[in-house]
């Protein structure tokens, strides 16, 4: 008898022992600080989207979900929102989490120091009601307030108070530059900046756990190739991206998977509407072509898109007519069709335009910020010069490239655009708003497009609360931006990522790679 | 012999003055570091406001009175990417550069010497010419494809040696080491060997070269005609003569094997300081890349004017002319 229990005894223990499970995975820039309102770049919040959480979040479907916050409703007639939030939520030290970190926290984020300020432009006040009521006061009404501020993390104000992280420091650096502290289902458990992450599970976690790691950590490996052979030999489990060109070679080799999907980011090309005279021509000396609204279409029929698709995207990117992608909130579907392909009509367009004989631009281009955006360019070129219309490119890093488009050095250039709020509204403020430095409007309208009804429609879309109203007033801008050919856009940006087959994971449209969905086979 | 040490070194430190100008000028055209430490949804205040926390809205000149009034110190600000001390960070990205410099350096001189002596030795054998043949690889092939040819073949196919990183260190209070561990050893591996190969390479070929000279000078021919055995003469007399040259190489090349890390770093992931360095230029991480430079600047004017020195010391003909 008892050696049948010891033999039960001995049973169950080798059966106890769970497997543990690790997962690693590369990334192309190390998030370059852990605070979650120093810096606002997809990098940065979309890894510490493992680590910290928000009142809301964005689901695998990019649906607005509850988190922090179990529910919220509008105050009054559009005089704010009522957060009610989650009890027994702990952060990872172990901290219990209540209103008083919600006020904390949106006084954090919405300081000049902070780079989230912009997410709270609307916001006059945070009040916390009880212990898990908090209501956020909008100057106006804001109907799409709780999505946009899906990536508002949450800080433990008591830790961050103790370690002297009051507020985010840009220049220095601080305790929340290298630590971290949130509810999250991950705890930074080892960093070393620029080199490794690593990640456990947050035991006192609030939520169900899908994924079955025990053990995660994130490695910058820039170079893609060295990427693609870490992949391949099996050191690492994920990467992205996959470099285009070695999609179809990864696809037949059995060990890994390529996922494949589309991106929130529109990729367009943007005109000088404001300036006098080109800066890099040799022909056209006193005047700007592209003021001319027959230039500008000449210019989007002249684009042969399809063919950049088949060509440099090798299949992977989407055609797309407006500012934003039709996964977006707000995307019209009437305006879906973009300028067909027509060399011949551009020509006319041209001629009619006082330009038969075409004319040399400069065209601007980042060559390491998009997916093969160096290459686009020179196809654009290329199609351009069909037409008659002759573009010198110059390509160049990212860092050189900003400061050329805000110096207006430049007679185009390539834009890429992401909406942080995943709403149509984002782009409209930044790309198509009349530059405005005390509304904060248009700051990313390097060209000074300005259209007195795109501006008149901004606040009137930003305060629509009625779903169907608020989408003709975005049908009615997009319709001007058409129109005017403020922008020529032209693909939505592809998302390759590659795993090994043993991975199952979910694919986010904004390329966040959200650790709690993982499971390793 | 003092005057000429005092010289060389007033000379060094002009030299680090004239880099670091240079250097820090050529700041300017790398690009604008605010970009990359503000997110898409910042104003143009915001831009204007991190410029001046920066001190980049000051002139030229003063940022770099600023930038050397600390560097005197061993003080050279704190990263924009990190946010910590540009000490800190280089300190804690040394121990990987320097392990990886020193195993190639080890790995390219010892090989090198080796393969020189037998092609030398051997001149008109089959094997000798074969390894002069294949030796043309080292010099033309460049470092970046060495390195990605090495992976795909002992990572991806044959799965022996991982593709990247340093494996795992321990910790000695101050100084991490990759060689105390089985995988960081096996992370060594391939980085070193891409890494010396060139300076293998170029050892090997130079060690031949002047070997073949020596052996042709009387001195050696009268070894020979005294009966001495052939490993007699090519070890003890051949060898140490050949060396002369070969020391002044092997200094030079050191600070070489320390600059060309960058490339080695970048491919394997390594992380030293050439991979800071590069991650620097890209995110225009101002206060790191200068620091980066003045350092590498350092370094090789010091091996130079060891170099100097030493060589004055082991040529006969400048010892008795100096007196």
């Amino acid at each position: 008898m008892k050696t049948v229990f010891l033999s039960a005894l001995v049973s169950t223990s080798l059966a106890l022992p769970a497997i543990a499970e690790e997962f690693k995975w590369a990334v192309t820039t190390d998030p370059q600080t852990l605070d979650p309102h120093a810096v606002n770049s997809a990098p940065v919040l979309g890894f510490l989207n493992n680590v910290y959480e928000g009142l809301v979040r964005r689901g695998k479907d990019m649906s607005v979900e509850p988190a922090l916050a179990t529910s919220w409703e509008p105050i009054g007639d559009g005089e704010g929102w009522r957060f009610t939030l989650r009890q027994g939520v702990t952060f990872q030290d172990g901290s219990a989490f209540n209103a008083d970190d919600v006020i904390f926290s949106y006084k954090r984020a919405s300081d000049e120091a902070s780079d989230t300020r912009s997410w709270f432009a609307s916001v006059s006040d945070a009040v916390k009601v009880d212990d898990y009521t908090v209501d956020i006061l909008t100057n106006a009404p804001n109907p799409i307030f709780p999505g946009s501020i899906a990536n508002w993390m949450i800080m433990d104000s008591g830790w961050a108070e103790a370690n002297n992280a009051g507020l985010p420091d840009k220049e220095n650096g601080n305790y929340a530059t290298l630590n971290a502290n949130g509810t999250g289902a991950f705890a930074v458990t080892a960093r070393e900046p620029g080199l490794r992450t690593e990640l456990q599970p947050h035991a006192g976690w609030w939520g169900e756990v899908e994924h079955n790691i025990t053990k995660a950590e994130l490695v910058p490996v820039q170079n893609p190739a060295t990427a693609l052979a870490a992949l391949l030999s099996g050191d690492v489990d994920f990467i992205n991206p996959v470099p285009i060109q070695d999609v179809a070679r990864l696809q037949s080799n059995p060990n890994v998977d390529v996922i494949q999907g589309i991106e929130a980011r529109v990729i367009m090309l943007g005109f000088p509407h404001e300036a006098d005279t080109l800066k890099y021509s040799s022909d056209v000396t006193d005047a700007n072509p592209f003021a001319d609204l027959r230039v500008r279409q000449a210019v989007a029929h002249a684009i042969n898109v399809p063919a950049i698709l088949q060509t440099i995207m090798r299949g992977n990117a989407q055609e797309v007519s407006q500012l934003v992608s039709p996964a977006m909130n707000g995307y019209s579907d009437s305006l879906a069709a973009r300028p067909a392909y027509d060399p011949e009509r551009a020509k006319a367009l041209l001629a009619e335009a006082g330009y038969a004989d075409g004319f040399s631009f400069g065209l601007k281009c980042p060559n390491n910020r998009y997916l093969n955006d160096e290459s686009v360019c020179q196809a654009v070129t290329g199609m351009l010069a069909q037409v008659g219309i002759k573009a010198t490119l110059d390509a160049m890093p990212v860092s050189n490239y900003w400061p050329e488009l805000r110096a207006d050095n430049y007679d185009m250039y390539l834009l890429g655009w992401s909406p942080g709020t995943f709403d149509a509204e984002h782009p409209i403020r930044f790309l198509a708003s009349t530059p405005n430095s005390e509304k904060k409007l248009g700051s990313w309208n390097f060209g000074g497009f300005s259209n007195a009804r795109v501006d008149e429609l901004l606040p009137m879309i930003q305060s629509e609360i009625d779903a169907d109203k608020r989408q003709a007033l975005v049908d009615e801008a997009h319709k001007i931006l058409q129109d005017e050919v403020a922008y020529v856009p032209m693909y939505v940006q592809p998302l390759v990522w590659g795993t090994g087959s043993n991975i199952e994971l979910t694919q986010r449209p904004d390329n966040f790679f959200i650790l709690r969905w993982v499971t390793v086979n | 012999m003092l005057a000429y040490v005092i010289r060389r070194i007033g000379q060094s430190i002009l030299v680090l003055l004239i880099v670091g100008l240079v250097a820090f000028s050529m700041f300017n055209f790398v690009g604008d570091p605010i970009d990359n430490m503000l997110g898409q949804e910042r104003t143009i205040e915001d831009v204007e406001r991190l410029k001046e926390q920066l001190g980049l809205d000051k002139p030229f000149p003063v940022q770099y009175y600023k930038f050397l009034e600390g560097a005197v110190q061993g003080n050279f600000g704190v990263s924009y990417r990190q946010g910590r001390p540009v000490s800190e960070i280089l300190l804690e990205r040394a121990p990987a550069t320097l392990e990886l410099a020193a195993v190639s350096a080890l790995f390219a001189i010892l090989i090198g010497i080796a393969l020189g002596v037998y092609t030398a030795i051997k001149r008109d054998g089959f094997l000798a010419n074969f390894i002069m043949s294949t030796s043309l690889i080292g010099v033309s092939l460049p470092t970046f494809l060495i390195g990605i040819l090495l992976i795909y073949l002992f990572s991806v196919e044959l799965n022996w040696l991982p593709s990247f990183g340093r494996g795992e260190v321990v910790d000695l209070g101050g100084w991490t080491t990759g060689l105390l561990t089985s995988s960081g050893l096996k992370s060594l591996i391939l980085p070193a060997i891409t890494l010396g190969l060139y300076q293998m390479t170029l050892i090997m070929r130079l060690v031949r070269s002047e070997m073949l000279e020596v052996l042709r000078q009387d001195y050696i021919r009268f070894a020979r005609a005294r009966g001495l055995g052939d490993s007699t003469v090519h070890f003890r007399h051949a060898l140490k003569n050949t060396m002369v040259p070969v020391v002044t190489i092997i200094g030079l090349q050191l600070g070489a094997i320390i600059a060309f890390a960058i490339i080695t770093e970048t491919v394997f992931q390594w992380p030293g300081m050439g991979l800071l360095f590069i991650n620097a230029i890209q995110f225009v991480d101002i206060p790191v890349m200068a620091a980066y430079l003045m350092l590498i600047s350092v370094m090789f004017v010091g091996i130079n004017l060891a170099v100097d020195i030493l060589y004055a010391f082991i040529d006969p003909r400048l010892r008795v002319a100096g007196k």
